[in-house]
């Protein structure tokens, strides 16, 4: 009987040895290996429960760029990006940096310039403007010619930031605008003279331009020098403007000269003091 | 008789590991029939998704059900760290190495995404890593228990 009952639980062992490991005294093996399984699950559930709630908050995040602006402030073209983020996922957003490159027609850069948003704690939203600014005060930079002529400016803009504190996440994109020129086609026609009396004499310059400006009208004063040719002042005359966008600007300035210095042919500076830029002198020959 | 004897025994040894097989089969399934559905409508960024998710399902419930069939035989441990190891490349080939990046079209303009899932993906190895050491472990506790038994 005893030899039986020992028989058949050798062949129980033979058939499953795990088994029988499990009620062996040194089954630290066994304890191991059921630690690494929980560890296993434990951590599967977290990874999985993590990603599921991550990819629900990033679809509650609402982020966008508005239409980009561009007008002129205090001697700079101001390109202002609207930025909104609406964040009601359930992590927070940290670092947030915006970074718009400003690039002419052959990329070359004009302007750069970076926002940073330390945080956007989960539940709330943010509105704001990226400003990216280009000096118009060296009257030598290409940028002046942007008041005279239309182009197109590419702007790389990327945004970075911290998902959950752990995930960091990237977007860009390209974007152009096309730039109107306030001043496009400045031209001055065909001089005359006005005669006034012995020793002076009305000098009539025709100027045009077209404010393709989609942004700013063109309203101020402008101030025109004549000189001879021998670069001797003739006179000067200031004259108001009040140009708005799309719309072109077809006039006249008269300037009284002295008859004894006109050479019947020279340069005329031009100066414009507007509520959006002051530049000058424009030099543009006349006769 | 004895082969009605052998048809029992084999249905008695094999029906349950059948049964085992297929549940965990369709365990397996649902939770990837669910992901591929929620990824649907973004398969056009993912283009390399599908196939590879197809070929990973396969290739695992292969391993699964190999592994319930050699059950009580060190071959169940060996197709633990093969199904282990193929979760863990498929996980660094579908997140390209932590490093997802998309190109969306929204209103002409291409819109850049890159997220950086390194993370999350370092967890994943280290689970899978976990995973493997478990089967390991079994497996030696395994071979030491038929070690002594055999010695008994």
């Amino acid at each position: 009987m005893l030899k039986k009952l020992a028989k058949s639980g050798k062949s129980r062992l033979l058939s499953n040895p795990s088994k029988f490991s499990s009620k062996r005294e040194d089954g630290q093996m066994r304890y191991a290996a059921r630690a690494l399984g929980w560890a296993t699950k434990i951590l599967w559930i977290m990874i999985i429960a993590f990603s599921v709630t991550s990819v629900y908050s990033a679809m509650n995040v609402r982020m966008g760029f508005g239409q980009p602006q561009a007008f002129v402030s205090s001697g700079f073209i101001v390109i202002s990006v609207p930025l909104f983020v609406n964040n009601t996922g359930l992590y927070d957003l940290s670092e947030l940096n915006m970074t718009v490159a400003v690039m002419d027609y052959n990329e070359s850069l004009l302007s750069t310039s970076t926002t940073f948003v330390p945080l956007i704690p989960r539940g709330s939203s943010i509105e704001t403007a990226h400003n990216v600014s280009m000096s118009l005060e060296d009257s030598i930079s290409k940028l002046l010619n942007y008041l005279f002529n239309d182009t197109v400016f590419n702007l790389d803009m990327s945004l970075k930031l911290n998902f959950a504190h752990s995930i960091p996440f990237k977007v860009s994109t390209n974007m152009t605008m096309p730039w109107g020129a306030p001043l496009y086609n400045f031209s001055i026609g065909q001089v005359s003279y006005n005669f006034l009396n012995l020793t002076h004499q009305e000098l009539i310059t025709p100027i045009s331009f077209e404010n393709h400006s989609p942004y700013f009208s063109v309203d101020g004063f402008m101030r025109v020098e004549i000189y001879s040719d021998n670069g001797e002042l003739l006179g000067f005359s200031v004259s108001g403007l009040n140009v708005p966008s799309h719309s072109g600007y077809d006039g006249q300035v008269e300037t009284i000269v002295d008859i004894s210095k006109v050479t019947g042919s020279g340069e005329g500076h031009f100066y414009f003091e507007t509520s959006a830029f002051s530049i000058g002198p424009v030099v543009m020959p006349y006769g | 008789m004895v082969e009605k004897g052998q048809t029992k025994t084999f249905a008695r040894k094999f029906v349950p590991r059948i049964i085992k097989a297929a549940l965990l089969v369709i365990i397996t399934y649902l939770p990837l029939y669910f992901l591929s559905a929620f990824i649907e409508p973004f398969q056009s960024f993912f283009p390399w998704y599908a196939p590879t998710t197809n070929l990973f399902a396969a290739v695992f419930m292969i391993f699964l059900v190999v592994g319930v069939f050699t059950s009580g035989t060190i071959y169940q441990y060996v197709f633990g760290v093969a199904r282990t190891l193929v979760t863990m490349i498929f996980f660094i080939y579908v997140l390209n190495g932590g490093i997802v990046a998309l190109a969306v079209p929204v209103e002409g303009a291409s819109v850049n995404i890159m997220v950086d899932l390194t993370v999350i993906l370092a967890m994943i190895v280290l689970v899978c890593l976990l995973g493997i050491g478990k089967n390991v472990v079994q497996a030696i506790d395994f071979v030491s228990a038929k070690g002594e038994t055999k010695e008994l």
